[in-house]
């Protein structure tokens, strides 16, 4: 039971992320009707943005995770105006390889800048143990799980109650029609791409705290599982997308603790593909192409 | 008295294939125009032109003295046009309420869009009791509600209809004709597109006759329903 226990909460801890870069992805899709391949390394590019910032210009928390949210953001501002609007309207697979070059662009020329390997994080937090014994938690799980659910609370939020968010749906369900009733779709791409940019940045950072380290490649790790939870979903409710996504993280946690580590992801992803082979559009439904 | 809409030489093409060739057609204030024709004739594509949802390969769209074919759709908008798309087109995902603020996006004061979507409920109480609905769910009569209010909920100097009788219940039909009679009344004009000649023509101050994407006829709505060649194509041959 211990063991169930512990290992539930390591999955909502890590799940959380996957859901912040998920939504991320379905933010962008369902806007642009772009898969953005550059994702998961402009989450990478926070979690460096951050880690300059700390050792550079203070290690107080709130500059660590500003920088997070600037540095991913103006990576997004620059993807946008620099390959997604101008490839508007171009054959997908245009723009599908833009995303995907800047995605090769961001990992090598980080690994090139910073280094291959993973680099030490500033201690921007005291780790402090909250809980030990049979179930262990730690201060800098709590702010990780914290930050994610701020974020996924905001977006829900944004996107329901606020009168851009409700462009953004709009737009999400009919473009033209969007258009025709005065919403400047490029504004709103570009929104919807500078927000789940910087919503990214701020994730990672607090992944590198949690773990003490960046690393150039890391956006591998969460991009492929964030990616494929965003498929499983489906993009038309993003709390579906959410609830998805955490669902992963417990399944991975509970692999890893009562069977085996290596197993992990051949299990998660088993589970994910067997889920896409029976809904294919997804457990809550999406929107095309 | 000058114009409200005047398009002049309008073509527009679908990758080669002409759609619209070297249209003229004027909406005078206050006027109910209609464009009648087959499918196929081009006569969405016109009102698409207008809204900027396609670009003309050549030809000028003025409105209210200002030209459009060089505007995004969204300043089209805000210029003071609205639109009733054909089959609706409601966003069925989003409430009732939603979509009707969605049709005062333009309008950044939200107590501002409350009280035009009340006046809109005050119209149609079947959609206040609706409004937490998603749209989707609407029966095709009260979607079609739901499509006139939004429309009218930004306060437009013209409203572009795409077949609005398309689809619906005779009963309906016959509401929805009044309604536009209704909304010309609050002094908006309105280009229609139909395929019901009878009753458009009926509502119409003037109609326009649009055959492969040329307008063939044009004339006084009474003058144009008592031709004998628009009877026999659009009337059915009786009186």
């Amino acid at each position: 039971m211990d063991l169930f226990l512990q290992q539930l909460l390591n999955g909502l801890i890590i799940g959380s992320t996957y859901a912040v870069v998920a939504l991320g992805f379905a933010l962008v899709f369902t806007v642009l009707r772009v898969i953005n391949f550059a994702h998961p390394d402009i989450f990478m590019t926070g979690m460096f943005a951050g880690l300059l910032a700390g050792v550079h210009i203070s290690d107080n928390f709130l500059v660590v995770v500003a920088a997070g949210a600037l540095g991913a953001g103006a990576v997004g501002l620059a993807l946008e105006r620099a390959v997604l609007r101008p490839l508007r309207g171009k054959d997908i697979l245009m723009t599908l390889l833009g995303t995907l070059g800047v995605a090769i662009m961001l990992q090598n020329g980080m690994a090139a800048l910073m280094s291959p390997d993973p680099v030490a994080y500033p201690q921007a937090l005291p780790q402090i143990p909250l809980l030990t014994g049979t179930i262990s938690l730690s201060s800098l799980q709590v702010v990780n799980v914290t930050i994610s659910v701020l974020i996924l609370a905001g977006v829900s939020y944004y996107v329901r109650m606020t009168r851009y968010g409700r462009a953004t749906r709009a737009i999400a369900e009919r473009p033209d029609l969007a258009s025709a009733f005065g919403v400047d779709v490029n504004r709103v791409s570009q929104i919807s791409v500078v927000l789940a940019s910087a919503m990214g940045g701020v994730a990672a950072v607090s992944v590198g705290l949690l773990y003490g380290s960046a690393w150039a490649f890391v956006g591998l790790l969460y991009g492929l599982k964030a990616f494929t939870c965003m498929l499983v979903a489906g993009n038309r409710y993003f709390e579906g997308v959410m609830v998805v996504s955490l669902a992963l993280g417990v399944v991975e946690a509970m692999v890893t603790g009562y069977f085996s580590s290596s197993l992990r992801d051949a299990v998660a992803f088993f589970v994910l593909i067997v889920i896409l082979y029976f809904r294919p559009n997804g457990l809550f439904g999406s929107y095309t192409v | 008295m000058s114009a409200l809409l005047s398009i002049s030489g309008l073509h527009v093409s679908y990758k080669a294939v002409p759609a619209v060739s070297g249209v003229d057609l004027d909406v005078r204030e206050g006027e109910v125009r209609v464009i009648l024709g087959s499918n196929g004739a081009g006569k969405t594509t016109i009102i698409k032109a207008i809204l900027g949802l396609v670009k003309p390969l050549k030809g000028s769209i003025r409105f209210r003295d200002q030209e459009l074919t060089r505007l995004p759709p969204h300043r089209i908008h805000q210029g003071g046009i609205s639109w009733v798309p054909e089959g609706r087109q409601l966003w069925g995902t989003l409430t009732v309420l939603d979509n009707l603020k969605m049709g005062a996006f333009s309008e950044p004061d939200e107590a501002a869009v409350m009280e035009r979507i009340e006046a809109m409920f005050e119209r149609f109480p079947r959609l206040r009791e609706r409004r937490f609905q998603v749209a989707g769910s609407l029966s095709g009569g009260e979607q079609q509600m739901v499509a006139i209010a939004r429309a009218l909920v930004s306060r437009p100097k013209l409203i572009l209809m795409d077949e609005p009788s398309l689809g619906l219940a005779p009963m309906v039909v016959r509401d929805v004709f009044a309604l536009v009679k209704e909304i010309n009344r609050m002094g908006i004009s309105i280009l229609m597109v139909e395929q019901n000649a009878r009753q458009a023509l009926k509502v119409a101050d003037w109609a326009y006759l649009l055959e492969v994407g040329r307008m063939v006829e044009s004339g006084r709505a009474a003058e144009i329903a008592a031709k004998e060649s628009v009877r026999e194509i659009f009337l059915g041959g009786r009186a």
